[in-house]
């Protein structure tokens, strides 16, 4: 069994919608020369991840399935003249990297995740595997426009943030275990992040072979 | 990271580039042969001529189901072992491009058919089905270092014990998407890019490519140690200009190398600044090692780049040649950087690295188990 606590964390639920509102919410996050090229999931999910502090020993594992979705939309629109800024901002994992270039934070260990009905467990997953004494699990997504009237972008707007530890530590907000076990199931990130944002409990199979339990104390 | 105390097997590996499999790739390289071609940046939407590395008969132009998949089909009809994805036998599945031309395609033609490629979750689901893997089955993506995100992920599964196999499989294959992308960025243009070479400007060349590694903690003759990775974070497409991220990087496959001889396989795109910073912190953390980059004739591919070229550097260690660097004329960046294939019977292993937008760098150490 695989067990860690969950120390801190950080939802966003993007309760305006549109992406100009939310990046009139959080431009006061980050400095103001970089928030004119920043997308809506990197303004959302580095404050998320902000709010947590990274520090070059923290590993930070990110978890999106669609990523950066307008700026896709965006870039694939721009041709025949594609647009460099689009291009480096559309590449997953942009919306991490906005924050960290921004604030020069170098991390040893940056694991960026994609995925359908299972990319929550894949994360934690990956998130338990990780070394460091403590990891970011942090992830998102952004509502998307054309992309999304054929399903290949997410129809919700969010963000998360969480810090896990092996150590109990003195105050923590949650305990997560992860063991093997027979039986099947799923948790896809919008799952995953309904359970931080209403601090939901969670007993279930979570893949297939693989069972979480999510305790808040 | 510190080198697990479970011993890192490759049990099995392979590649397709446009020379063919590993075999067929690694003895074209030691010939020296070029697999870049001058071809319009947009395909059939035309533009200025850069050099790419398309499969045979490949047009950059996608379709659907896409070109690619017959590659991807036979290279994975070449992977033994059974019930991957099923619960124990994890698939790692990693890239940066995944079905991305399909997004280009269905909004330039409208055609329905392309969607279901277009984005990483519904392109590696379709290839789930197709190679008949079962549900576990993650996406690791990181621009170029995206396939040591995998070797590393399916090491940590056999070493905490959760897998005893685990397969790594990784493809990137080209669209007018990314070569729009990157001649945009000015980087991809009409010059062939010449690694480790000095010169008045850089350039690079992309290609296609796919590889897997079976990782198993218990069979395989190659051993994989010292995996590394390092993200600095300076910028959003160069590196520190005093060469810190490749150094500390770096560092970790030196400690695993303990000193032994070893030649090293470096990134190698052809870009000059990162060229030099790579060859100095190769040169400084393994004296003497000759220096090698494949780029130059393969292009570079991408996110797979690291799982192609461990294939390729596999292949050279099994068949005891290393070919050299190719591409380019200008003088080498460092006495170190091997221009003409050499016999690598002396050298204990290589070090393979890897570096990706973000100031990302990974690496790791193969040697004989």
């Amino acid at each position: 069994m695989l067990e860690r606590y969950l120390q801190t964390v950080v939802t966003d639920d993007a309760p305006e919608g549109q992406p100009a509102a939310v990046r009139e919410r959080l431009k006061g996050h980050f400095p103001p020369g970089a928030v004119r090229r920043m997308t809506t999931l990197g303004m959302l999910v580095g404050s998320a991840l902000g709010e947590l502090g990274p520090r070059e020993e923290d590993a930070v594992v990110y978890a999106s399935g669609y990523a950066e979705s307008r700026t896709l939309e965006g870039f694939i629109d721009s041709f025949p003249t594609p647009s460099p800024t689009l291009f480096q901002t559309s590449i997953h994992p942009s919306a991490v990297q906005q924050l960290m270039i921004g604030r020069q934070l170098s991390v040893g260990e940056f694991l960026p995740l994609s995925g359908g009905s299972l990319l929550a467990f894949h994360a934690l997953r990956a998130a338990f595997l990780a070394p460091a004494a403590r990891v970011l699990l942090c992830g998102g997504e952004e509502k998307g426009t054309w992309l999304l009237e054929f399903g290949l972008a997410s129809d919700r707007t969010f963000a998360f943030g969480a810090a896990l530890t092996r150590e109990r530590g003195v105050a923590p907000a949650a305990r997560l275990q992860l063991r093997r076990g027979e039986g099947a199931g799923e948790l896809a990130l919008a799952a995953w992040f309904d359970l931080l944002n209403g601090r939901a409990g969670f007993s279930g199979f979570v893949a297939p072979g693989w069972q979480l339990d999510l305790e808040w104390l | 990271m510190s080198d697990p105390a479970v011993p890192i097997r490759v049990a099995a590996y392979g590649c397709v580039t446009p020379f063919g499999d590993a075999c067929s790739t690694h003895a074209a390289l030691v010939r020296g042969e070029c697999a870049l071609r001058a071809q319009p940046v947009l395909g059939g939407e035309d533009g200025d001529l850069v050099p790419l590395a398309l499969m045979p008969g490949r047009s950059l132009d996608e379709t659907a189901p896409p070109a690619w998949l017959e590659s991807v089909r036979s290279l994975g009809a070449s992977i033994f072992g059974h019930a991957w994805g099923a619960p124990g036998r994890p698939v790692f599945v990693t890239g940066s491009n995944f079905g991305v031309g399909g997004l280009y395609a269905l909004r330039r033609t409208g055609d329905l058919k392309f969607a279901v490629w277009g984005a990483p979750p519904t392109c590696t689901e379709q290839l789930r089905l197709e190679l008949g893997w079962g549900p576990d089955v993650s996406i690791l993506t990181h621009a170029c270092v995206s396939a040591h995100l995998g070797l590393i992920e399916a090491s940590r599964a056999i070493e905490t014990g959760i897998a005893d196999e685990v397969l790594v499989l990784s493809f990137d294959f080209l669209s007018p998407f990314v070569t729009g992308g990157f001649h945009a960025l000015k980087i991809l243009n009409s010059d062939f890019p010449a690694p480790f070479r000095k010169g008045r400007a850089g350039a690079i060349g992309l290609g296609d490519g796919a590889a897997f590694a079976v990782l198993s903690r218990d069979r395989g003759d190659w051993l994989l140690s010292g995996q590394s990775l390092n993200n600095e974070m300076h910028h959003f497409t160069s590196n520190r200009g005093d060469g810190s991220g490749f150094a500390r990087c770096l560092e970790t496959v030196s400690a695993a190398a303990r000193g032994r001889p070893v030649w090293f396989k470096g990134h190698g795109t052809g870009t000059l600044d990162a060229g030099r910073l790579e060859v100095g912190a190769a040169s400084q953390l393994f004296p003497g090692a000759p220096i090698v980059g494949w780029k130059g004739s393969l292009g570079h591919t991408l996110g797979s780049c690291g799982l192609v070229e461990l294939a390729i550097a596999v292949e050279s260690m099994r068949s005891g040649r290393t070919p050299g660097t190719l591409g380019g004329a200008g003088e080498p960046l460092h006495e170190t950087v091997a221009l003409e294939s050499f016999p690598n019977g002396a050298f204990d292993g290589v070090v393979c690295a890897s570096n990706a937008f973000g100031g990302a760098h990974a690496a790791f150490l193969l040697s004989h188990a």
